[in-house]
């Protein structure tokens, strides 16, 4: 016990934040993923440099056109590029993800992080979450949009309410274990203010959890939004997402079915590298997964 | 009462086990660090060896070794023969091995509450050992259990089988694991610390048990073990190991009496003898703490549900002056941790009054208490739990001071010599706190409660993760502080030696309410309550002087 065995830092930033061990090995797969999801942001984010044509230009001419030089995908009903459709209403799937996750993460954390530490605010609290849980999201998304009219806002309001309770619930659980540690005590009795004990003690421990939830949130918001569209209750047909190009494609399906094939795929193989990242993510930053490998 | 060392001559017994210039590796390519340096050791029909040594001196490697549970992809065993009767360990398959287990050499763990699988009866756990060796019928088996059962003198044993382990006491759930180890008749038993977990007098029953068992059924033992009471009461032959290597071997009254290594003697040295020091000069200054009444109860049940009331303590009073030490002593569930507790505000009382100096803070609100924080200080038991493992130990030390109005950088500079103080060099500052010891980490909870300039420290189970070399030293940390700062020590432990050596005055709970309270040479030496006695009576090793090596004499003990 006598050595100073005082290595020099092993990994700082983002490693230390999240309780990395250093030399953590990842597999190939999720670089795969990585890649994958990069490129699909990609092309989506700067979708006006990659689209052949406008995606919502009506071309009565080009009516059901198989692909081609010209069109690429081929064109849908309206005589639109499926191509451009896809690459633009990745925009829209991809900003209800993102918002969907960011807003439920956030949100949750801090009613979380309530909840678990005041034991009067808890009882409270976790009552309405229970409500909230209650309620179907396709339900809820279609009593708003009939409130509100269908719009991103709406949509992403919509799904972040189903989603918040579930954040909730993980956060105050890590809290309510967390503040048993003799560190948070110590603390206390150190004279720190509540408010600084959750920021600075007890928060870093629900970040790792949460980036592995927000990743399953987004995957589940981007699908969910196909769901509404394609139930014709999300964004109108004037702004493309994949759930209403699809929708859209329904129509002429038996025809041709790769005006519902090319949207899907891309949508399943983004929802698929967000879920294998998640898991990897999960891997890398739960404990007891790591010693099994060990 | 005197020590009798067991001095049984085992050279014409048959030889158990022998393990011959075993050495392990870690990692699965050559060249990784050597964990297990040429150790080599035998046991006879019989025997009970000890392996003892500080945490990290690779006493439970050579256990999984024997019983072949060495993590196949991390630790690999490298030259060196391990026999067991005649079968050589080393050279068999998993398969063979695994049927060795359990019917010709088995083992006890040191947590029974982990070791026994929670969702199953224990019964039926130890059935599955004669099941996995596919011995007996359904009903044969169950006859067999009892019978194992009772011979570990569990009561009831028709009720007992039927339970789960969260249903059994501590002691209870030893013993089910004691019975589950022999109910084959194993030639060789290997108890991995099997009474750390336990409080004293469980300890006492536990020990004599186990030897009784061996007398029966002719087992070698092998047992591994921190604690040099233990040894002396249990011991025939006894093995000290540090860093990987055996550096003594001798039979225990040798041992005791004359060792000859100097790690040994260190070991020995460290051990805090039962006998309380020299007391100190009576403190005539006001107390700094005053409990009065001191009352919890925990309450469940509610809506719907029926009240129980628990009560953890009851009517504790005393005083701590300036600069004196109070020890609260008692067996798990006594109710010292909760004593500390509410002491510490962490939770409110329900009766009494807590006066700290001239101010009552029984009652206070959570914002009016803050500014009475910095005069209490508690470091806790656990060095691995009691620093966020996420932040610098500079942050740490420093958190405290800034709350109460000290700059930044004075409040570093206080961090800085606190740490030297402590005993540590001052760059740790920027590092985190895996990268250090238990023991570096104690000293560096302590340097965090010491930087609020306290008058009183509560020391809960402060020093009883540690290995007693590390132990002395911190005890050691704490005396030289309360010296130079005066500080009152409010110290909670179950350990007699450790109260013994550092408090001036001790109180001895159990139950939740206090049956003895006096000066540590009065409670200790010569105990008026029944409580007491049978504490200091299930000590082991209380009539050996380790340091000294040899016994304490008898007006001494029995004064």
């Amino acid at each position: 016990m006598a050595d100073v065995s005082r290595a020099t830092t092993p990994g700082g930033g983002i490693a230390r934040l999240l309780g990395l061990p250093p030399g953590t090995r990842i597999g190939v797969v999720p670089w795969i993923a990585l890649a994958m999801l990069l490129f699909i942001v990609l092309v989506t984010v700067f979708a006006p440099l990659f689209s052949p044509h406008d995606p919502i230009a009506l071309s009565p001419l080009n009516r059901l056109k198989p692909s081609s030089a010209e069109f690429p995908l081929g064109t849908d009903a309206y005589g639109r590029d499926v191509l451009s459709r896809v690459l633009y209403g990745g925009q829209v799937s991809l900003l209800i993800g993102v918002a969907t996750a960011a807003i439920a993460v956030v949100a949750g954390l801090a009613i979380g992080l309530v909840a678990g530490f005041f034991r009067l605010a808890d009882a409270l609290i976790m009552r309405v979450m229970d409500a909230f849980m209650a309620i179907p999201p396709v339900l809820l998304a279609v009593a708003l949009v009939a409130i509100h009219g269908a719009s991103v806002s709406s949509v992403i309001l919509a799904i972040t309410f189903s989603e918040i309770p579930r954040v909730v619930r993980l956060v105050r659980s890590i809290v309510l274990s967390a503040r048993e540690e003799p560190y948070v005590e110590a603390a206390i009795s150190l004279g720190t203010r509540m408010p600084v004990i959750l920021w600075r003690h007890l928060m870093p421990n629900t970040l790792a959890p949460l980036i592995v939830q927000a990743t399953y949130i987004c995957a589940s918001a981007i699908l969910i939004e196909a769901i509404l569209s394609f139930l014709g209750l999300g964004i109108g047909t004037e702004t493309p997402s994949w759930g209403n190009i699809m929708a859209d494609g329904r129509t002429y399906f038996m025809l041709k079915p790769s005006l519902i094939f090319w949207p899907g795929l891309v949508l399943s193989l983004c929802v698929l590298s967000i879920n294998i990242l998640g898991d990897t993510a999960r891997d890398m930053l739960d404990p007891r997964m790591r010693k099994r490998e060990a | 009462m005197a020590t009798r060392f067991k001095t049984q001559d085992f050279d014409p017994a048959d030889e158990v086990i022998a393990i011959d210039r075993l050495c392990v590796e870690l990692g699965t390519a050559e060249g990784g660090r050597r964990v297990l340096d040429e150790v080599s050791l035998t046991i006879r029909l019989g025997e009970t060896a000890c392996l003892v040594g500080e945490s990290g001196s690779g006493k439970s490697l050579t256990s999984l070794a024997v019983m072949g549970l060495l993590p196949a992809n991390a630790i690999r065993v490298t030259s060196g023969s391990i026999r067991l009767g005649d079968t050589d360990l080393l050279t068999r398959s998993a398969r063979e091995i695994r049927a060795m287990r359990g019917s010709r050499m088995s083992m006890i763990f040191q947590e029974p509450m982990t070791a026994l699988n929670p969702v199953m009866r224990v019964g039926h756990q130890i059935a599955e050992v004669l099941e996995a060796h596919g011995i007996g019928s359904t009903s044969e088996r169950r006859r067999r259990v009892l019978d194992i059962m009772a011979q570990v003198h569990l009561p009831d044993v028709e009720r007992v089988y039927r339970s789960y382990p969260h249903q059994l006491s501590g002691g209870q759930r030893q013993r089910i694991m004691i019975a589950m180890a022999l109910i084959l008749e194993p030639a060789l038993l290997i108890a991995d610390e099997p009474t750390t977990a336990l409080d004293v007098t469980t300890q006492q029953q536990i020990l004599g048990l186990i030897s009784e068992l061996q007398r029966v059924h002719g087992t070698a033992v092998l047992f591994i073990t921190h604690d040099m009471g233990v040894v002396s009461e249990i011991a025939d032959t006894v093995h000290v190991m540090r860093q990987g290597r055996i550096v003594e071997s001798a039979p225990a009254e040798r041992l005791f009496r004359t060792p000859q290594h100097d790690y040994t003697k260190a070991l020995l040295d460290a051990v805090p003898s039962l006998h309380p020091r020299q007391p100190r000069p009576q403190e005539t200054r006001p107390p700094v703490l005053d409990v009065e009444s001191l009352g919890k109860t925990y309450e469940s049940g509610g809506f719907l549900k029926k009240h129980v009331a628990k009560r953890a303590a009851e009517d504790v009073t005393f005083q701590l002056r300036p600069g004196r030490t109070l020890g609260i002593v008692g067996e798990s569930g006594s109710g010292k941790s909760t004593v500390a507790r509410c002491v510490m505000r962490l939770i409110d009382p329900t009766d009494g009054t807590i006066r700290l100096g001239d101010a009552d803070i029984t009652r206070l609100s959570p914002g009016q208490l803050r500014s009475r924080r910095a005069k209490i200080q508690i470091v806790f038991q656990d060095p691995y739990r009691s620093l966020n493992p996420r932040r610098k130990i500079v942050s740490s030390l420093i958190e405290g001071p800034i709350n109460f109005g000290l700059p930044r950088n004075q409040a570093i500079e206080r961090a800085r010599t606190l740490l030297e103080t402590v005993g540590l060099p001052a760059d740790a500052l920027d590092c985190y706190p895996h990268q250090f010891s238990g023991g570096q980490r104690q000293r560096i909870a302590i340097a965090r409660a010491v930087a609020m300039e306290p008058d009183v420290i509560v020391a809960d189970e402060a020093v009883s993760a540690l290995d007693v070399s590390v132990q002395d030293q911190v005890l050691h940390l704490l005396e030289d502080l309360q010296r130079d700062l005066g500080i009152a020590i409010l110290f909670i432990t179950h350990d007699l030696r450790v109260a013994a050596q550092i408090c001036d005055d001790v109180i001895v709970m159990q139950h939740g309410k206090v049956v003895e309270h006096g000066t540590a040479g009065d409670v200790l030496v010569s105990p008026r309550h029944a409580y007491t006695r049978a504490l200091i009576e299930a000590a082991p090793g209380r009539g050996w002087d380790f340091a000294a090596g040899r016994e304490i004499a008898r007006e001494e003990t029995n004064a």
